[in-house]
Formats: C-alpha cells, sequence, structure tokens
C-alpha cells in the first residue's frame, strides 16, 4: 500500500497534540505524597486517511493508554486529540457516540477479547443490535457476509468461542470490529498472542480489508519486522513518550534512538549466516509512576551520558519527516558541555 | 560417536476422552549430545509440550497413556523408575524451565527460599551455605542486588526477572539436561534477548545440554545447534540449525521459516501457510500435512512417510521433499 | 439461511437451566443430590397426605412415648404423645421453606449490591463494603436473640437477620469477579459501538457472574437449614411450628436420653443431614460442571477403568511407522525431477 508523501500534508483522520495522560496512583494514607502514573506524555502524532500508523513499543510505554485516548476511551489530562478535525472530547454526545462509531478496536488476547458466552452470531452482531436501526434479517446478512469475508463458515455462526483456535478468534474479533464500517481501526498488538505460523494469515487478512475499504489503521507492535512491512509512519515509545517519530522508511534506513536500535536488534533475524551486533539493555523497564525528570530511557541506555539524567530530551528532527529525542542526537550546549554532562556514563561494554 | 546425554526412542502419548482418543505424540525420537542445544520446534498442538513433561516422567496416567522405548539419561535408564527416584532425578540431573514463571514460582515464598529448597534437597548444604549458593546463582544469572532480591516475592518482581529466577531454579545443582520450555514467550522483545542471553551463557559455560521448546523461529537461530521439527504429534525434520535455516527439506519446516516476517522483507504480502493444524483428535490420512501442502500428491493423502535419513545426520518425513537447491 | 432458524438454535442453546440441570443428571454424585432434593421437595409439598397424623391436632393425642411400631414408626413422643413420623415429614416443610426462601432473596440482594459495588464502582463501591464490613461484625445470635424478646419468637424474626446479615458473602465474591468482568475487552468493544452501561450489566456481567450465584446459593440454603434447625433447637422459632431443630430440643428436654428413644433424637437428625447433604451435593457438583478444569478425577478413572485396552494398543500401533517395502517400490510416486534415487 503506498502512500505519497503529499498525504501528510492533507487534512490528517486522526490528530494527537501534546497529549499526556495521568493516572493517580492511591494512597496508602490520606496524607501521603500524591504520585502520577504518567502513561503518556506529550505525544504528537498524526494519522492519515489509509494509511497504516505503527505505534512501537513493549509493556508499560503506554502505547494501550495512548489507543484508549484516540479512540475516546480514556480522556487526556492534557491535550487534544481531533477525529476529523474535531477536538473529540469536547464533542456533545450524541456527536461524540456518532464519531465513535467510526472508530473501533481489535485487542491482542483472542482468548478474553470474545464473550465465551456469546455465539459467534452474537458477538459479530452485537455492535449492530447496540447501534439499532437495523432488522434482525438485515443484521443476519450483514454477519454472514463478514463471516465469509474473514474465512469462517455459516455453519459457524452457533458455535461459542471455546469451539475456534486462538487465529480464529481473532478472526471473529476483527468480523466485529468492522461491521459498522468504521473507517479507523486501533489493531493493539493482533498477532503477539498467536503462534507465529498464523501471524501471516492474520496479517494478511488485515491488509486486504484495508485496502478494500480503504481503512486506516493504528498499528500496534512491537515487532519491528511486521511493522517495517505494513506501516507508513511509525513512533516509537517508551515510558510514555515519544524517542523516535516519522516515515518508516527513514527510521528504518537510520535508526538513531539507542532505544530503537536495541528494538531491532532484539527483533532477532532468522538469518543465520548474519550476525549481527546485539544491542543489550541493563536492567528492566522501570514503572511508569513518577519517571525520572530527564530523559527516561537513561537508566537503560547502554550510551547514557550525565546530562541524560536530569535534562529531558527534546524531539529534533534530524531529517524530513523523522524526529529522534535523544542527547546523543541533539547534543547539550556549550555550558552543559563545559559541566561535564556529556560524559558517557559507564564505558562502552563490548557488543 | 560419544554417547548421548538424552536419548527418546519411539515415544507415544494418548489422552483417551469422551469422544476417542487424542494423539499427541506418535512415536518420535529425539537424541541431545553432552552440552549440546536441541530445539523442538512446532506450533501450538504439535505435542511439544507433552514431550517435555514426558521426558520429565511429569505425565500422569489417567489422564494420558504413554508408551516409551527407550528413555535415558547419561546412560541411565529413567523409564524404569519408580517416582521417588524420579524425584531424586528431577531438580539433580535433570531441570525444567518453564514458560509462565508466575505459576512454576511459588507465591508464598521467596524466591530465594525456593532456589534454596532446591540446594537443601539435592545436596548437603547446611541452610546458610545454601543460602550462599542461592545469592551466588542468582548473581550468575544477573539479577542485581542478588543478596536482597532473594527475599522478594515473585509478585514483587518483573517478569523478566521472574523468568531469570527460574534459569537459576533450573541450574541450582548444575543438572545434565536443562528442559526449557517456551522460556521468553511471555516476555517483552529486549527483556526476552536478555534472558536468551543468560541462558546461552549459562548453558555453554557450564556444558550443560539443553532441550529447547518454542514455535518462535528466531529464538531458535540464536540458541540451538540441532532443531526438531514436529507437526501434529510427528516429527517432520530434523537437521542441524545452519542446514536447516538455510535449506529446509520439509515443506512445512520452509512454510514456517517463510511466514516469519523479515526486516529485510519488500512491502509485500506475508507469505501464509493455508488452513489450520489438524485436530488431535481427527487426523487426516496419510501425510498430516498432505492437505496444506502444495507438494501434495501420490501417495501423500494414503501414506504417511517415514522419517528417512539424508546426508550430515539430516532427517526427513516427507515423499517429496524439498531438494539440494533452494526451491521458491 | 432463515434468521427463524438462526434464532431456534440459540434460544435452544440459551437455556442454560435445562442444560444445567442435565449435566448435573449425568455426574453421578449430581445425580445423587437432585434425586434427594426432588425427594425432600416432594414430601415437604405432600406432608398432609403422607403423613399419617396430623400432628398439629391437639386433641388426637396416642399414648405418650410409645416405641416405634406399625401404626406410629417412630413411635410418639414422651412429652406430648405426638407421632413422630408425621413431625418428621412436616418439619421439611419449615427446613425447606425457609433454606431455599432466604438462600433465593440473598442471592438477589448478594447479587445487585455485589454487580453495583464492583461496576459502579467509586463512592457506591466504598459505601457498600463498608457496610458489609460493619454487617460482618455485629454477632447475628445475640441479635437474634435481643430481637425474639421485642418482636416475639417467629420464623420472620430468623429470616430477617439471616437476609440482613447473609447477603455479604455473596457480595464480596460476585464484585470481584464484577471487577475482573468489567475489564474484559469485549465490553470495551460493546462501550466502543454505544453501548449504555445497563446494557453492559444486563448483557456481559450478569449472565457472567450468574454461575457464581447459583452456585453460592446452593451452598448457602444448605447453611442457612443447618443455622435454622440450631435456632430452633435453641428455642427462637416460631414454638408452634413443627421444624426439625426444634424436635431436637424437645427430645433433649422429654429425656429421650434417659429413656433411650434414640430414635427421637436421629430422625430430626437425619431429615437435616439430608437435607444439607443433598444441596451441598449438588453445588459441588455444580462447581465442577462450571469449571471443566475442576472435573473430578473419578470421572476420567471411571474412562480409564473402562477403557479398552487392546483399543488403546491398536491405536498406539497405528502410530508406528509402516514397514520398509523393500521389494515393492512404486516408481510412480518418486516425480521426474526428483534427484534422490530409491531409499
Amino acid at each position: 500500500m503506498i502512500v505519497s508523501s503529499d498525504s501528510r500534508h492533507s487534512d490528517p483522520l486522526l490528530e494527537m497534540e501534546s497529549v499526556s495522560v495521568n493516572f493517580p496512583v492511591k494512597r496508602p494514607h490520606p496524607f501521603g505524597r500524591r504520585r502520577w502514573i504518567q502513561a503518556v506524555t506529550d505525544v504528537t502524532l498524526q494519522v492519515s486517511e489509509g494509511e497504516t500508523y505503527g505505534i512501537v513499543g513493549e509493556s508499560g510505554c503506554g502505547k494501550s493508554t495512548l489507543a484508549n485516548a484516540m479512540i475516546g476511551m480514556v480522556r487526556p489530562t492534557e491535550g487534544t486529540v481531533r477525529f476529523r478535525g474535531d477536538d473529540l472530547f469536547s464533542l456533545k454526545p450524541k456527536a461524540f457516540k456518532d464519531a465513535r462509531h467510526d472508530m473501533q478496536m481489535i485487542f491482542q488476547d483472542p482468548f478474553s477479547s470474545l464473550n465465551p458466552r456469546f455465539t459467534v452470531y452474537d458477538i459479530i452482531k452485537e455492535p449492530l443490535y447496540i447501534r439499532g436501526g437495523a432488522s434482525e434479517a438485515a443484521m443476519t446478512e450483514k454477519v454472514l457476509e463478514l463471516l465469509r469475508l474473514v474465512g469462517l463458515d455459516e455453519e459457524d455462526l452457533h458455535r461459542y468461542p471455546s469451539d475456534f483456535s486462538g487465529g480464529q478468534r481473532q478472526r471473529i474479533g476483527i468480523a466485529r470490529a468492522i461491521v459498522l464500517n468504521p473507517r479507523f481501526l486501533v489493531c493493539d498488538e493482533p498477532v503477539s498472542g498467536l503462534d507465529v505460523s498464523v501471524h501471516a494469515q492474520i496479517l494478511n487478512l488485515l491488509m486486504e480489508i484495508q485496502k478494500s475499504r480503504n481503512l486506516t489503521y493504528v498499528f500496534i507492535s512491537h515487532n519491528l519486522a511486521v511493522v517495517k512491512n505494513i506501516c507508513q509512519d511509525m513512533l516509537v515509545m517508551y515510558l510514555g513518550k515519544t524517542m523516535e517519530i516519522g516515515v518508516s522508511n527513514a527510521i528504518f534506513a537510520n535508526p538513531l534512538h539507542p532505544y530503537t536500535k536495541a528494538l531491532l536488534s532484539a527483533v532477532l533475524d532468522i538469518d543465520v549466516r548474519e550476525s549481527h551486533d546485539r544491542i543489550l539493555l541493563k536492567g528492566d523497564t522501570p514503572s511508569p509512576i513518577d519517571p525520572p525528570r530527564g530523559c527516561r530511557f537513561w537508566q537503560r541506555c547502554p550510551f547514557a551520558m550525565i546530562g541524560c539524567e536530569t535534562i529531558p530530551a527534546e524531539l529534533v528532527e534530524v531529517e524530513r519527516d523523522h524526529q529522534v529525542a535523544c542527547h546523543l542526537v541533539s547534543g547539550f550546549s556549550s555550558e552543559q558541555r563545559a559541566a561535564g554532562l556529556d560524559r558517557l556514563v559507564s564505558p562502552p561494554s563490548g557488543g | 560417536m560419544t554417547d548421548p546425554m538424552l536419548e527418546v526412542r519411539n515415544l507415544k502419548v494418548a489422552f483417551p476422552c469422551a469422544g476417542g482418543v487424542i494423539r499427541a505424540v506418535e512415536g518420535i525420537d529425539l537424541i541431545t549430545k553432552k552440552a549440546e542445544c536441541v530445539a523442538l520446534v512446532g506450533e501450538s498442538g504439535c505435542g511439544k509440550s507433552v514431550t517435555a513433561l514426558s521426558i520429565m516422567k511429569l505425565l500422569r496416567t489417567p489422564p494420558s497413556v504413554s508408551r516409551i522405548d527407550k528413555l535415558q539419561l547419561d546412560g541411565r535408564d529413567l523409564a524404569r523408575l519408580t517416582d521417588r527416584e524420579m524425584e531424586r532425578v528431577r531438580g539433580r540431573d535433570m531441570a525444567m524451565i518453564f514458560q509462565d514463571a508466575m505459576t512454576a514460582l511459588n507465591p508464598v515464598m521467596t524466591v530465594g527460599k525456593q532456589i534454596d529448597e532446591v540446594y537443601r534437597r539435592h545436596t548437603r548444604l547446611s541452610r546458610k551455605d545454601a543460602r550462599q549458593q542461592t545469592v551466588s546463582a542468582l548473581e550468575l544469572v544477573g539479577v542485581p542486588e542478588a543478596s536482597s532480591r532473594a527475599n522478594s516475592y515473585p509478585h514483587e518482581l518483573s517478569g523478566g526477572m521472574r523468568q531469570r529466577v527460574l534459569i537459576a531454579l533450573a541450574f541450582a545443582c548444575m543438572p545434565k539436561l536443562i528442559i526449557a520450555d517456551e522460556p521468553t514467550t511471555s516476555l517483552d522483545v529486549t527483556i526476552q534477548a536478555q534472558v536468551l542471553d543468560v541462558l546461552k551463557s549459562m548453558q555453554q559455560d557450564h556444558d550443560v545440554s539443553a532441550l529447547l521448546i518454542t514455535h518462535d523461529l528466531s529464538v531458535v537461530v540464536n540458541m540451538a545447534d540441532t532443531v526438531y521439527v514436529m507437526y501434529s504429534g510427528k516429527i517432520v525434520e530434523t537437521a542441524a540449525v545452519q542446514g536447516l535455516f538455510l535449506e529446509p527439506r520439509h515443506p512445512y519446516t520452509q512454510g514456517l521459516l517463510a511466514s516469519v516476517p523479515r526486516l529485510s522483507d519488500d512491502k509485500q504480502a506475508f507469505v501464509q501457510i493455508p488452513d489450520t493444524v489438524p485436530h488431535p483428535m481427527r487426523k487426516p490420512s496419510g501425510c498430516y500435512f498432505h492437505p496444506r501442502c502444495s507438494r501434495s500428491s501420490i501417495p501423500c493423502p494414503q501414506r504417511m512417510p517415514r522419517l528417512e535419513p539424508l546426508e550430515n545426520g539430516r532427517q526427513v518425513r516427507c515423499w517429496h521433499p524439498l531438494h539440494q537447491e533452494r526451491e521458491m | 439461511m432463515s434468521e427463524r432458524s438462526v434464532f431456534l438454535r440459540v434460544a435452544q442453546r440459551g437455556s442454560s437451566f435445562l442444560s444445567l440441570v442435565k449435566k448435573l443428571w449425568q455426574h453421578p454424585k449430581g445425580r445423587v443430590g437432585l434425586i434427594l432434593v426432588g425427594f425432600l421437595v416432594l414430601v415437604a409439598v405432600l406432608a398432609p397426605v403422607l403423613a399419617p397424623y396430623d400432628p398439629y391436632d391437639v386433641t388426637q393425642r396416642a399414648e405418650k412415648g410409645l416405641r416405634p411400631s406399625l401404626q406410629h414408626p417412630l413411635g410418639t413422643t414422651i412429652t406430648t404423645g405426638q407421632d413422630i413420623f408425621s413431625m418428621l415429614i412436616y418439619g421439611s416443610r419449615v427446613s425447606l421453606m425457609i433454606g431455599i426462601s432466604t438462600g433465593v432473596v440473598l442471592a438477589f440482594l448478594g447479587a445487585l449490591m455485589g454487580v453495583m459495588a464492583g461496576y459502579i464502582g467509586g463512592f457506591v463501591d466504598n459505601l457498600i463494603m463498608r457496610i458489609v464490613d460493619v454487617l460482618l461484625v455485629i454477632p447475628t445470635l445475640p441479635l437474634i436473640i435481643v430481637l425474639t424478646n421485642f418482636l416475639g419468637r417467629s420464623y420472620f424474626v430468623i429470616v430477617l437477620v439471616f437476609v440482613l446479615f447473609g447477603w455479604t458473602g455473596l457480595a464480596r465474591i460476585i464484585r470481584s469477579l464484577v471487577l475482573v468482568l468489567k475489564n474484559s475487552n469485549y465490553v470495551k468493544a460493546a462501550e466502543l459501538a454505544g453501548a449504555s452501561r445497563w446494557y453492559v450489566m444486563t448483557k456481559h456481567i450478569l449472565p457472567g457472574t450468574s454461575h457464581l450465584i447459583i452456585m453460592n446459593t446452593t451452598l448457602t440454603c444448605a447453611g442457612i437449614m443447618v443455622a435454622e434447625a440450631g435456632l430452633s433447637f435453641l428455642g427462637l422459632g416460631d414454638p408452634t411450628a413443627i421444624s426439625w431443630g426444634k424436635m431436637l430440643a424437645e427430645a433433649q428436654g422429654g429425656g429421650a436420653l434417659l429413656f433411650g428413644a434414640w430414635w427421637w433424637i436421629l430422625a430430626p437428625g437425619a431429615g437435616i443431614f439430608l437435607a444439607v447433604f443433598s444441596f451441598m451435593r449438588i453445588g459441588i457438583v455444580m462447581e465442577e460442571v462450571f469449571n471443566p478444569r475442576m472435573k473430578a478425577s473419578s470421572s476420567i478413572y471411571k474412562l480409564f477403568k473402562h477403557l479398552n485396552n487392546t483399543y488403546l494398543e491398536e491405536v498406539f500401533r497405528s502410530m508406528e511407522d509402516e514397514e520398509c517395502p523393500e521389494s515393492s517400490q512404486e516408481p510412480d510416486y518418486l516425480d521426474a525431477s526428483h534427484a534422490e534415487g530409491p531409499p
């Protein structure tokens, strides 16, 4: 699916401007200090119509919260979410509901995203039923049409999710997601819970549906190989902040952020002949409660400098449609350098 | 040719149930040499986890029924051992790393105590000495501040940390064989890389044989020396890892390899294997893979092919295996 | 594919109550429980028909302290000369009625509270949970004793206290489950499509808790029956009614042990035991039915006992690779481009 670079200049279908989402942490007693989970901090992005936008990150990076903010399920603490030009969270209830009909979501875990007590028919029909306004016959017809589209049989209508494999359940989830003809679909790690050999089937199905219905996808994943293949634009997130953002071709051709590089080397390629240098990170993902003041990645970064701990990194444009938030790239000011803030925290280790 | 560390011959496992019999494992042979890492690769439901449990003799009858011609660990016959004798083998000579650390670890015991337990059970160490060993084991697997971390409960640790604890548990008594069942599947990508790194260095530094069970081919590339590909209860191909990835012989192996998205790919559709794995109670006639195989012809639907030896110690179970030259 | 047939099939599957009963019947222990409960209900309903004497009738008193005989299968009471057998039969009415009705009311109340606390959350959740905390602290027995002083001895007081205090257990369990269900992805999908809170509560949350409610209720009924028996034994129930607990009290007070009338004690005791046992049976079996992972190994053991060994060996034999056909090497399955020679 080739999208011309001009589309970036046209009105984006979804736009997020400096969105932050913070959740309060329950205090152990009423007089304790109030702490916040900074799930998403200052994220800005534009999703053009018809494209697939990739959001890359691991667990705890805030991508699910970001996705929830996109579809109106969680209200941002700061910033705006614009869908088709309208500020989503300022819409009147009816307009909000209508806008929401144009958005849907495909979930990661095929085993918990379908109500085990509902038949396949009930599951796929549900959004239609909730929206109302369609006769039973019309709904049945639509359900059958979608069932065939995702590659299942008429006789599967009366079965329960437990009768199906993970890949098949995901297909049911896809059918449910497109039954209301949404324009915008958030795919939250749709294949991570499935066997590798089934990934291809589901991904191909998603791509086909996108092409035939001109849908816009936001594709959340930690598998960079898939993202490279299907996403035109992407955003790399860590602990709620944008690390690297831009056109995916540019980022893959020239990955600059240490986290992006680590992700790339961690996506173990199965080419036995090449043994690339693996960048191993230190430690574990820290908690999003009260994250570090400076760059949020500094504790695990193999190239961290002293200044990274206290000075936050801003997004700078390194080339057209490619921005990075990293002191290695943007550098320190002369005063900061004079203070020795650019010295490495730990000397580089081998590999 | 040195004696193998683990030798499994003709393992068969079935689960009788109300509607018939689930044919989980249908006569497989498995050999692991000393300090070798063997990968058992297959999709969900192919029988690989059942195989691992059978080797550890953790399958109960009922609900399973199994037959085996030979089960030997370092020359010692395990098939004839009683449960009590087997308990002494597990943990000391043979250890398992499970997929889900949260269910494998006791939630009400500190991790240090759980590792201590392994030492005290299989060696004559005092409590103090066992704790010393525990701390050094934790340090070995890369747990920071090991002595204080040892007093944490499993839920207080992150996923990657817990997996490292499992590795420490498994390696505690330096067993001869480690069986790792999807050890990193539930982890994040970067944590996965770290944990696999630890596993690999532990295995290599201490000459421990390993049987790695996974569906993720990218894990196999970095860890294994020999690969066994399993499909619907049968081994369909075995080869050294280089040979398998560069020149797969079985169409299923080729399909699996092709369906993994690569970073080097151009933007085209993902290669997929049509349909799904056969139901373990309703397997097709002849070769189990034939309904999904593009090379299927006579006698694939009629007769199950045998596991034939090829050059370099490779084996393949196919009437029409792929060639020397790479086929597209 | 007509929409009507779709509907019919969905409706058939939807009658889960009947299928539940069917499943219980299939399970051997469940069958026992069902039969016993059915038997007890029948006895309670047909008490006037089954009892040879009317135990309430004060004029037709026979001789006191008779031993069991054909006329009086369980003899007569030492104190009043009532027929014990008839009393036993009528006693079932009180136990079952109080047990079942209270259990059902508690099911509604507990479920309602649990769902509200779990789903609405926030202030409502806090309020309900704090009420639960308070109720759990208050000792019910002294309370009943105090209330009977003011309101008189009747089953109304007992039931009232049970209902007021007994919903807490179920509410807590349901609340936990609702908290989990609330965050399910399918609930999210429904909310995305515009589902109202009411829709989610009735279509997703409540059905998801139904099995827990049913299971808990059966066990609660059993518990209430025991509690009621105990309270009646203490004399806190309606003094004019006939209940098993009261029979035990009368037996003790009337000197049954002294006079060796063990049947007088055994009969109501057995009645209580039977009632509680049957309900608990059903409750336990239901847990197995709802949670297939808990399937008692006994059913699998039974399967194995009846396993045909030759069939099993046949299965294992079929797993073997076929023998190498040395001479019968058919060349037609070697395709022309196949470079390898014969094996």
